[in-house]
């Protein structure tokens, strides 16, 4: 119950930090995927069928709060939860990069296969530069600002399994 | 075996997102924007959005320092742009006031050159300098003989007699205003018809003498060019009837045989810029 409370709370916050402070904060015209970052962290953390449930969840939030098509950001953010919460598993010896690295691919590919998905919905309004640039920019935001929420959500993750409250 | 199971489970779990994604999809995709899922989509913007209002007031500031500082080039080179802008526009503002001012100087002069009538032939000059010295009234003027002028011709402003000219150089000319001590103008009293000669005293007002003693002098009365004659002291140079100033004092002096009347000039001598000058004129009195 715990986790189900941090995890609704972690997203909501993730939400509304997106659409007002980081819809200010622009890199090149870029804004950061909040929610891909937050389900490659907790992919990372607690393996990947929280992964997947993380995505599946932020994604749906995300999906109904903006006007965008809905279901796509949830099918990309659980397979993007489950992918690297599965590749996190064939890393022996982590190193306090490896979320950095994890976070930028991630979001390059999650971004992507977003666009992908999109064009064949016939959703996809811009075009294919456009959604390589803004993959490659919302990777290199993401990865930036990895060493700051990473921290703050291993803290969180860990915080709610002390309790050995059972698991999902 | 455990770990086996919990990665089937896990995989069951992630088959069974992605199908309830995809089903989430095909709907949204078919009812399109009236389908239920659009509006529980709206129903969860109208939740949160209250929420984002409150902390986007938060942190706007906050937003606005960071994307302040990441686009501080372009607001540096904005400034300097801007800056260039105010300099021209200030520029071009003082301009306008000038020429305004200079119009306006035009104009008067124009009215004074209708007044003077249809015969007289005159000139517009530019006041280029004050009197170099403290014992000498004088102005310069920006037209000299190149122009047609020459010594002996009247110099009037808009509000009145200035002076004459004294001196006359290729693209200039001096002009001996009616204060110079060496100056001397017949005036007439405009009421009463008395005629007298105006001499300069500086920075004091203007000194008439030859006034009768019997004549009724009132403070305040206008005194004017008189005509070209005043018995046999003094030949005027000047037009008649252009504005000399006002009388601003009156001494009786009971044994002598003229009053003393002081005139205070109807031209400010420190603020000339425009005057006209007077080149010929046909006939006479």
């Amino acid at each position: 119950m715990r986790r189900v409370l941090l995890l609704s709370a972690v997203i909501v916050t993730a939400l509304i930090l997106q659409t007002t402070v980081f819809s200010e904060i622009n890199l090149l015209g870029a804004k950061p995927e909040l929610m891909y970052l937050l389900t490659i962290c907790f992919a990372i953390l607690e393996g990947p069928a929280s992964g997947a449930i993380t995505g599946f969840a932020g994604g749906m939030a995300q999906d109904f709060l903006l006007d965008a098509p809905k279901g796509i950001t949830a099918l990309t953010l659980t397979l993007l939860g489950y992918a690297v919460g599965t590749v996190r598993q064939f890393i022996v010896s982590p190193s306090p990069v490896t979320p950095v690295v994890l976070v930028a691919g991630g979001t390059f590919f999650g971004v992507l296969f977003y666009g992908v998905v999109s064009f064949l919905l016939g959703q996809l309004s811009t075009g294919w530069l456009y959604l390589l640039r803004v993959a490659l920019l919302s990777a290199v935001y993401n990865a930036i600002l990895t060493p700051l929420v990473y921290p703050l959500l291993r803290r969180a993750a860990e915080g709610s399994r002390s309790r050995r409250v059972a698991g999902w | 075996m455990a770990v086996r199971s919990r990665a089937r489970s896990t995989r069951l779990l992630v088959v069974a997102l992605v199908a309830v994604s995809l089903v989430t999809i095909t709907i949204d995709y078919r009812e399109g924007d009236d389908g239920p899922l659009a509006s529980m989509g709206n129903a969860a913007l109208t939740v949160i959005s209250p929420l984002q209002e409150v902390v986007s007031k938060v942190t706007h500031p906050i937003g606005n320092f960071f994307s302040t500082l990441f686009r501080l080039p372009s607001i540096r080179h904005e400034r300097d742009v801007l800056r260039e802008r105010v300099d021209a526009l200030e520029t071009q503002l003082s301009e306008t006031r000038s020429d305004q001012a200079r119009l306006a100087d035009l104009e008067a002069l124009f009215g004074l050159r209708e007044s003077l009538g249809p015969k007289v032939q005159t000139m517009a000059a530019q006041v280029i300098a004050n009197g170099v010295s403290n014992f000498e009234w004088t102005i310069e003027i920006d037209k000299g003989s190149s122009d047609g002028m020459a010594r002996d011709m009247p110099v009037i402003a808009s509000s009145g007699l200035v002076g004459h000219v004294v001196q006359v150089g290729a693209n200039s000319s001096r002009v001996q205003l009616i204060i110079d001590p060496d100056s001397f103008v017949a005036g007439r009293l405009d009421v009463s018809r008395q005629t007298g000669l105006l001499s300069g005293e500086g920075n004091q007002d203007l000194q008439m003498s030859l006034v009768e003693s019997t004549a009724e002098v009132s403070p305040d009365e206008r005194v004017v060019t008189a005509g070209y004659r005043i018995r046999d002291v003094a030949e005027s140079l000047y037009p008649p009837n252009v504005l000399i100033g006002t009388v601003s004092r009156v001494l009786e002096q009971d044994a002598a045989t003229e009053k003393f009347v002081t005139v205070r000039p109807a031209v400010d001598f420190s603020s000339l810029s425009l005057v006209l000058v007077v080149l010929s004129r046909d006939g006479g009195e």
